[in-house]
């Protein structure tokens, strides 16, 4: 079981960064990707293992990567969205979306409607996530500033 | 550098080589501090309308277009710099009081993501705002480098998406042959995208055919034995199709307010969404014609 999860965690590290570079992120940004897919994935699996249902496991998920995004860059002073796109990338529904359009082939239109909405839902709790997170004023994350020289 | 008397007090002001070799002189009244040759404020909107071009094109948010735009024109000394910015275009007018008068309107169709070039302009326009360059036209040749700044090479960028398939692969669920399936379907995938996708194809049929190629070269690791669960197997292969930097920036965008140019761009990832989707169901049709029966 910590196995499993410890090995879906690395992979989800790795898996961002062959993205990152699929979106031209710059490599001195790579660890800080992977580090937040990563942490994105851990609190997505511990709140579906806690418990929590898909869409809240999904939007917490996002939360901590859209609040790490930000510590992160404000502390290395670059855009937030480089961290952002990369670490969503393991919640995007893409099995929901594989299994909706299975579904629908093969005339299973309820299978096909639960997954088009569960992949909606999953949408919706990501967008949710980014909204609140971005809300919150940039002082906040301030305190994540490196150290300036003495001039 | 020219010091210029007017009424008492002492202005500094940076005069171009050009209006110093003709000999112009320039009214500075009304401006503690000019930084700029006043013949410049063309210049200065131009260059600011190059540095948002070049955000807005590598999938930058609009807000940080504008930010940056601005940006650049408050350090320059122009104060009356307006800027609209959609999801492909930006329209900038000048001109005001004492400032000559500029509009221009520019064209910036969608095109992929290049965060790299985000990120270095976003760093030109923190140094700009730290005073670290004085001369427009340095600016304006930083930012050419930036834009001919070279693509991944072709090979990292295959290796990547094979990385990132076979691994999201594991996060599906699927065990070691499925990931290599993914694996291979990524790198596929992608040699089909740079090659074939991108210079000939628009999205819609491009997603199409990519969502049929994945579906296809699973289909066939599947039937020669390498992995035993398509859907997982599938599922981490499409990965790389999917409109990541569209998505989230749609989503910046109408958080910010920017409904019209978010609502694009959601529109460009669900019309990317529902590419693969068919493209992955007229597979399966076909492959479910061919065999004629249930195919898991």
């Amino acid at each position: 079981m910590i196995g499993k999860l410890i090995i879906e965690v690395i992979a989800s590290a790795l898996g961002t960064i062959g993205f990152s570079v699929l979106f031209g992120v710059p490599r001195r940004f790579y660890f800080n990707c992977a580090l937040i897919g990563a942490i994105g994935w851990l609190v997505y699996k511990g709140a579906l293992l806690l418990g929590a249902g898909m869409s809240l496991a999904v939007f917490l998920a996002a939360v901590f990567i859209v609040l790490a995004s930000r510590f992160t860059a404000v502390n290395r002073q670059c855009p937030a969205t480089i961290f952002l796109i990369a670490g969503i990338f393991p919640l995007v529904p893409g099995a929901q979306i594989y299994w909706a359009a299975y579904y629908l082939v093969t005339n299973q239109f309820d299978s096909a409607l639960s997954s088009g909405f569960t992949a909606l839902k999953v949408m919706i709790a990501i967008v949710l996530g980014i909204v609140f997170v971005f809300e919150i004023p940039y002082k906040v994350f301030a305190i994540a500033r490196p150290r300036k020289k003495a001039k | 550098m020219v010091l210029t008397k007017d009424a008492g007090r002492i202005y500094n002001v940076f005069i171009c080589c050009d209006c110093l070799l003709k000999g112009r002189a320039w009214a500075v009244e009304n401006r503690e501090s000019v930084t700029a040759c006043p013949c410049d404020e063309a210049r200065v909107l131009d260059v600011a309308m190059e540095a948002g071009h070049i955000l807005l094109q590598n999938g930058a948010e609009i807000s940080r277009v504008e930010e940056t735009m601005d940006r650049i024109c408050r350090h320059y000394g122009v104060e009356s710099g307006d800027f609209f910015v959609l999801s492909n275009g930006i329209f900038t007018t000048g001109g005001r009081q004492k400032e000559g008068s500029f509009a221009h309107v520019r064209h910036i169709p969608v095109t992929g993501a290049r965060l790299d070039k985000v990120v270095a302009v976003n760093q030109l326009s923190r140094e700009i705002s730290e005073g670290q360059y004085d001369d427009i036209e340095t600016v304006a040749e930083k930012l050419r480098q930036i834009d001919e700044m070279p693509d991944k090479k072709e090979w990292k960028q295959i290796v990547a998406s094979g990385m990132g398939s076979g691994f999201f692969c594991v996060l599906a669920g699927g065990g070691v042959l499925d990931c290599t399936a993914a694996c291979i379907a990524g790198i596929l995938l992608y040699v089909y995208v740079l090659f074939i996708g991108k210079p000939y194809l628009n999205k819609i049929v491009r997603n199409i055919f990519g969502g049929m190629l994945v579906v296809l070269i699973c289909l066939g690791c599947y039937r020669a034995g390498v992995g035993h669960n398509l859907s997982h197997m599938i599922s981490g292969a499409i990965m790389p199709l999917v409109p990541g930097v569209a998505f989230t920036n749609g989503i910046r965008d109408i958080a910010d307010g920017d409904y019209i140019s978010g609502a694009v761009r959601m529109l460009d990832a669900i019309l990317v969404f529902v590419s693969i989707a068919i493209g992955v169901g007229v597979m399966f049709s076909i492959y479910n014609g061919l065999t004629g029966g249930i195919m898991l």
